[in-house]
């Protein structure tokens, strides 16, 4: 599914180097966890996946199901599969969330040559799934996560998800900003969405969140490169023995 | 008119208008050279159109499946066969303009026809005024229209401003809302691309009056909007709103002067301004507050957004205030695109054109949503949503 291989990348005002090699393969059906220190690269590896500007790949590839995703636009990798759940999702005053979650939808049906979906077809799929997530019909009626509480925005983004039904799953970070009732929500939703044919990588500081999503493989990440990998027994670890360790070796 | 002004030489365009034009050194035109940009000698009057054109021009117009009370102006003068008049009062002649300015003696130099249109009581239908003008060779023409909305009468009131062909309009438009009227304005400004469009429109307020006003500027190559809000009674409130969607090399230029000569009135004036290539806008927004006009409440704001490197916008906003006791301020503010919400939404798989189209028209929209007639407002969605794409092609 996702092939990353030696991926280099820096900044490109400052320069600086923040990816360093970085090599993963994520297969369809597997979730993995990314886990790491703060600054060891994990939303620059989100970012330049979904193709957010102001980095530059200096070397290594980056494939979604054999396709070269750095060569394209990024709504050209959302039309092959891939969504990137924002740490810090986006305020878009002015845009009305259901507008948004149309166009976006039908946007990408478009380019993969499906047929777009009517209002009320649309209407009835948003309705379905936004039950399961406990997001109202009122929070649909605001613009783009504008008003939102942290929990209310963590929801919409897993709606969004649930919605648009990607191939390639990049959570980044869901669980920051959430109490315990509001990831429980955020985790069922994610766990609805597991399937055969589709692949995970949860992004996240904690293991709190891995108890509820669970991982079929654990990565630790420090200095731009994924420095060890396990099983989900991995994350326990370094919740009891912290990242020391990996940041001094890696550096 | 200074006297330097009506001492200096004529250009043959100013020869032709029968009118000199303003230099850059006039405070108010500092960023509109109308001297050094009408170069063009219009004939005075555009004459008779064609009827045929005419009425295609009526069909093709944006607002043509809204049910509205249509009058039509071509060329600037009233033409009765395209309107529906029945049951409107109507006269011919209009008072004078307040502000003796430079786009008002031109006002009178092209012998616009004035008329007046007296509403009492609530309309049944909004009135769409539809100005159009068509000109085979350069050629100027002036309308002049007084509405006069009675004590207690309300009025949804639209103009629209389109045309074909190289030409110079010179509508000036004066209303008097009296005590307690309400009028809900909307000015389409949808001129030709070739056109000079130089608009005066003056607006006075009664007690409790209220107005909502919204001017869309989007036509023409140059645009300059003469606007003045007087309240001369108390409790009057008015708001008055503005979107530029400009692209190419347009240029527009709006002087919004809000005068507050009583106290206890309200007044709020918004401007959302899109600039594109080229594309210069101009907002000078100017309060002033009379030593009587105690409790009043004004404030005002520019907002640009700009989509090219050699897009600019200008705001001059200017507070003139004589009393002690109001509450009064202004604010502006200019950037591009925010890449973050570009990012976001082309995540989402929404190409960027269309990404762009979205936060266009999300921005625009705030001054839309004042506007109070539903099938008005779809109007201009569709239109700011379709602006992007319309003005490269």
């Amino acid at each position: 599914m996702l092939d990353i291989k030696n991926l280099h990348v820096k900044l490109e005002d400052e320069g600086r180097e923040i990816l360093k090699g970085l090599t993963l393969s994520v297969k369809p059906g597997e979730v993995h966890a990314i886990m790491g220190p703060n600054g060891s690269g994990k939303s620059t590896l989100s970012y330049v996946l979904a193709g957010r500007e102001g980095y530059e790949v200096t070397d290594g590839t980056a494939t979604l199901k054999g396709e070269d995703l750095l060569a394209l636009e990024p709504n050209e990798r959302a039309a092959k599969g891939l969504f990137l759940a924002f740490q810090y999702p986006i305020e878009i005053p002015g845009v009305a969330t259901m507008q948004f979650l149309k166009v976006a939808l039908n946007a990408q049906r478009k380019a993969r040559g499906e047929k777009e979906l009517s209002v009320p077809e649309f209407m009835r799929l948003v309705k379905d799934k936004a039950q399961q997530l406990n997001v109202t019909q009122e929070m649909l009626k605001r613009p783009v996560n504008v008003g939102f509480s942290g929990g209310e925005k963590k929801r919409a983004e897993i709606l969004q998800m649930a919605v648009l039904e990607p191939k390639l799953c990049i959570l980044d970070e869901t669980d920051s900003g959430l109490d315990i009732d509001a990831l429980r929500v955020v985790a069922e939703g994610v766990n609805a969405l597991r399937a055969p044919d589709r692949a995970m990588v949860v992004i996240t500081h904690y293991q709190r969140l891995l108890d509820y999503i669970v991982p079929d493989v654990v990565h630790v990440m420090a200095n731009g490169r994924i420095v060890r990998t396990g099983g989900k027994e991995l994350a326990r670890e370094l919740e009891a023995k912290g990242y020391a360790e990996y940041v001094e070796a890696a550096e | 008119m200074t006297s330097a002004a009506a001492t200096a030489v004529l250009t043959p365009a100013e020869m032709a208008i029968g009118t000199p034009l303003p230099t850059r050194r006039q405070e108010d035109w500092k960023w509109t050279d109308l001297r050094r940009r009408i170069e063009t000698p219009y004939a005075r009057g555009a004459g008779v159109a064609d009827p045929s054109r005419v009425a295609r021009l009526i069909a093709a117009d944006p607002l043509a499946k809204l049910p509205l009370r249509r009058v039509v102006f071509v060329n600037g003068v009233l033409d009765r066969s395209h309107s529906d008049l029945t049951g409107l009062a109507l006269k011919d002649g209009a008072p004078a303009l307040a502000e003796a300015e430079w786009l008002a003696a031109m006002n009178t130099t092209l012998e616009a026809q004035p008329v007046t249109f007296t509403v009492s009581g609530t309309a049944d239908r909004p009135l769409h005024l539809m100005f159009l003008t068509l000109a085979d060779a350069p050629a100027a023409a002036g309308a002049r229209v007084h509405i006069d909305v009675a004590e207690g009468a309300s009025l949804q009131f639209i103009e629209s401003h389109r045309g074909i062909g190289a030409y110079l309009a010179n509508p000036a438009l004066t209303i008097q809302l009296g005590k307690g009227a309400r009028m809900d304005r909307a000015k389409l400004e949808l001129e030709g691309a070739e056109a000079t469009h130089l608009a005066v429109a003056e607006l006075t307020l009664a007690a409790d009056a209220v107005l909502r006003d919204f001017t869309l500027t989007s036509g023409a190559a140059l645009n300059r909007q003469n606007g003045r809000i007087t309240f001369a009674g108390e409790g009057a409130d008015a708001r008055v709103t503005g979107a530029y969607l400009l692209g190419g090399a347009q240029h527009a230029d709006t002087r919004l002067v809000v005068d507050h000569q009583v106290p206890r009135c309200l007044s709020r004036e918004v401007f959302k301004c899109v600039m594109d290539g080229d594309a210069r806008g101009v907002f000078q927004g100017k309060v002033i507050v009379a030593p009587d006009a105690q409790k009043t409440d004004g404030k005002q704001s520019s907002h640009a957004l700009l989509l090219s490197e050699r897009a600019e916008f200008d705001a001059k906003p200017e507070l003139e205030i004589y009393a002690d006791d109001v509450v009064c301020g202004h604010g502006a503010t200019s950037g591009d695109l925010d890449h973050d919400h570009m990012f976001y939404l082309m995540s989402r798989g929404i190409p960027q054109a269309e990404a762009k189209a979205m936060l266009i028209a999300a921005f625009v929209g705030e001054v839309f949503d004042g506007v109070d007639h539903e099938g008005l407002r779809d109007v201009l969605t569709a239109f700011a949503q379709n602006w992007l794409t319309a003005h490269k092609s």
